[in-house]
């Protein structure tokens, strides 16, 4: 049996649990739970919904693809480099999301380091677009896929690669057919993750692409509009943020750190 | 087939690791069986994983079957994948998210019927859809070594194949691997740290100790002339450093013992086997010169042999008849007169 914690723990526990608990109860409490419907179907509050589904899902996407690269690459690295190329993959999990957004201006805004020449070249324009969203909440939400996919990669036996390679399989042959899908409960926790950030971004996302209704007004952005002009929309917004944040963490249970 | 003396392997593998230096030549031939014994940190695995190109020579060369996998006039050196080199792991190293035959199929190209064959001869044509957690030990051990033999590799590595089996399991998968791979006329380099296995598996024994080999032979050579302590120790003979002069050896205790030789001169090294220890409970009277007054230290007893390990003089070990341990009435601790020919004493110089 497990032994018992000190009385004094426990009881610490409780209250903890209960600070935390309180703001998400008070947000329950006031939800004005018959005017949900209507709510929750108001033009602007569909478009931010659809918005935010599929910039989020795109974001989870463009993350993965360039966060499993990097991840690969850190696996195979020690020492100072390592943890150099760790701290830049993984500063957009630290920094002020305003920073980020800020930074993304100055790298692809129309007068940005490759901005400039996106737009002359290939006529792209990427802020206060759809898909300067994706670029903002993929920036935000890479490092996540960075250190799930890593981590997981250093806890697969190097071995595995080894037999592989002695059955005659190339590296690509055994990146494909053994390691990717030897890890790919982290593959999996590491794009959810990717997913549920982007899904609640809101720094990046306003100052790299602003906060066009129908256009980049993503959920957060719309309850952050609502609560100066329309209180219970915001609760109906937050509650719908709530409830897909918490299905994520629940199903992913304690798979987002895999065990090294 | 090809030419009898062109053998499969050819290599010299030199491979620097901090202090530990490797520094080994091995050649196997067609269809030959050799097995690579030695002491913990001999450098046997790090002598599969160099053949393998799994870890880079600081220097050497490595031919399979007339092809330079790695040598000094290459500037590049073969890829593991493109070796034709087969490696069977000692915890088999299945991969868990495939079931058997996937597991079987992964290296092959179409060739459905080796698969086959290799499936019954190696007893698991049941077991295709398991996975590799759902099954023993042994299983798994036959499965990674069809797994192998399906690519149809030139030569085989295995690193202890039937290190996690018990003892009976370790008979019949000895039986079973050896006939699997005389069949497939591969060349094989098996490590294993029990030398039951290599004696009853192996053509050629290869002793490996701190990174040389000191001996490499038939199983008959090793047996009978072992060329160094761990050797000796390994088929259960006495071994000594002595000082030879004319047909004495010298022990650095004083202990003269007396040989058929003549000549000596200087460092030798002295093997006695055990089975030419005979054992007296009084002085033996007549020729033999060489007999010593010794006490029990222990008997064991394997099968109908007593393995007695004496102190007298020096240490020494019989190996008597359970008939005559009784005979004699000898126990630990009794006194008894160990007595050897002359001619049963082996010398080899010193040397490594």
């Amino acid at each position: 049996m497990t032994p018992q914690l000190p009385r004094l723990l426990r009881l610490a526990a409780f209250v903890a649990v209960a600070v935390v608990a309180a703001p998400l109860f008070s947000l329950l409490w006031r939800i004005p739970w018959s005017e949900l419907p209507r709510l929750l179907s108001t033009e602007v509050v569909a478009d931010a919904l659809f918005l935010s589904l599929l910039t989020s899902l795109a974001a989870a996407l463009v993350a993965l693809l360039i966060g499993i690269p990097i991840a690969f690459q850190l696996s195979r690295m020690s020492g100072l480099p390592a943890s150099t190329l760790r701290a830049v993959a993984t500063l957009p999990m630290v920094l002020p999301p305003v920073v980020g957004g800020a930074a993304l201006l100055f790298a692809f805004g129309r007068k940005g380091l490759l901005g400039e020449t996106l737009d002359n070249a290939a006529g792209l324009v990427l802020p206060y677009t759809p898909a300067g969203v994706v670029i903002a909440n993929a920036f935000v939400a890479t490092p996540f896929v960075v250190l799930t996919i890593e981590s997981g990669l250093r806890a697969l036996d190097p071995r595995y690669e080894l037999a592989a390679a002695a059955l005659g399989a190339s590296p690509l042959r055994t990146t494909l057919r053994v390691v990717l899908p030897m890890i790919r409960s982290s593959l999996v926790a590491g794009a959810f993750l990717a997913w549920a950030r982007a899904l609640g971004e809101f720094g990046a996302t306003i100052t790299f692409a602003g906060n066009v209704p129908g256009r980049t007004q993503t959920l957060p952005l719309a309850v952050f509009v609502a609560m100066e002009a329309d209180r219970d929309a915001a609760l109906a917004m937050s509650l719908v943020l709530v409830f897909v944040s918490l299905v994520v963490l629940v199903s992913l249970r304690d798979k987002w750190w895999p065990a090294r | 087939m090809s030419d009898q003396l062109t053998p499969i392997l050819d290599c010299r593998v030199v491979v620097e690791r901090g202090a530990f230096k490797l520094d080994v030549e091995v050649s196997v031939e067609q269809a030959e069986i050799v097995a690579l014994v030695g002491p913990n940190g001999a450098g046997k695995t790090t002598l599969l994983e160099a053949i393998l190109g799994w870890l880079p020579l600081t220097e050497g060369e490595i031919l399979l079957d007339g092809r330079v996998l790695e040598g000094p006039g290459e500037n590049k050196s073969v890829q593991t994948h493109e070796r034709e080199i087969g490696m069977v792991f000692q915890d088999g190293l299945l991969f868990p998210h495939l079931n058997v035959m996937r597991n079987i199929e992964f290296g092959t190209g179409k060739s459905l019927e080796n698969v086959n064959r290799l499936l019954t001869a190696l007893e698991i044509s049941d077991l295709v859809d398991r996975y590799p957690k759902e099954l023993s030990t042994g299983q798994r051990q036959r499965v990674a070594l069809a797994r192998t033999l399906a690519t149809a590799p030139k030569l085989v590595l295995l690193d202890e194949p039937l290190g996690s089996l018990d003892v009976t399991g370790r008979a019949v998968a000895r039986k079973l691997i050896g006939n699997v791979l005389r069949k497939t006329g591969a060349g094989a380099l098996v490590v294993t740290h029990d030398p039951a296995d290599a004696f009853a598996l192996a053509d050629r024994i290869l002793v490996l100790e701190n990174g040389r080999v000191t001996q490499y032979g038939s199983p008959d050579q090793i047996r009978t002339r072992p060329a160094t302590k761990w050797v000796a120790e390994l088929v259960g003979w006495n071994f000594f450093e002595a000082n030879g002069t004319g047909s004495l050896a010298r022990l650095s205790n004083g202990t003269e013992i007396a040989t058929a030789h003549s000549g000596l001169d200087g460092p030798v090294v002295v093997t006695i086997n055990p089975t030419a220890v005979a054992l007296y409970r009084e002085q033996p009277a007549g020729s033999p010169r060489n007999s010593w007054h010794c006490r029990v230290e222990s008997i064991e007893f394997v099968a109908d042999v007593a393995r007695v390990s004496l102190v007298g003089p020096f240490d020494l070990s019989a190996d008597v008849t359970r008939a005559a341990v009784a005979e004699l009435g000898i126990d630990t601790g009794s006194a008894v007169w160990a007595s050897l020919k002359a001619t049963e004493v082996g010398i080899q110089p010193l040397d490594g």
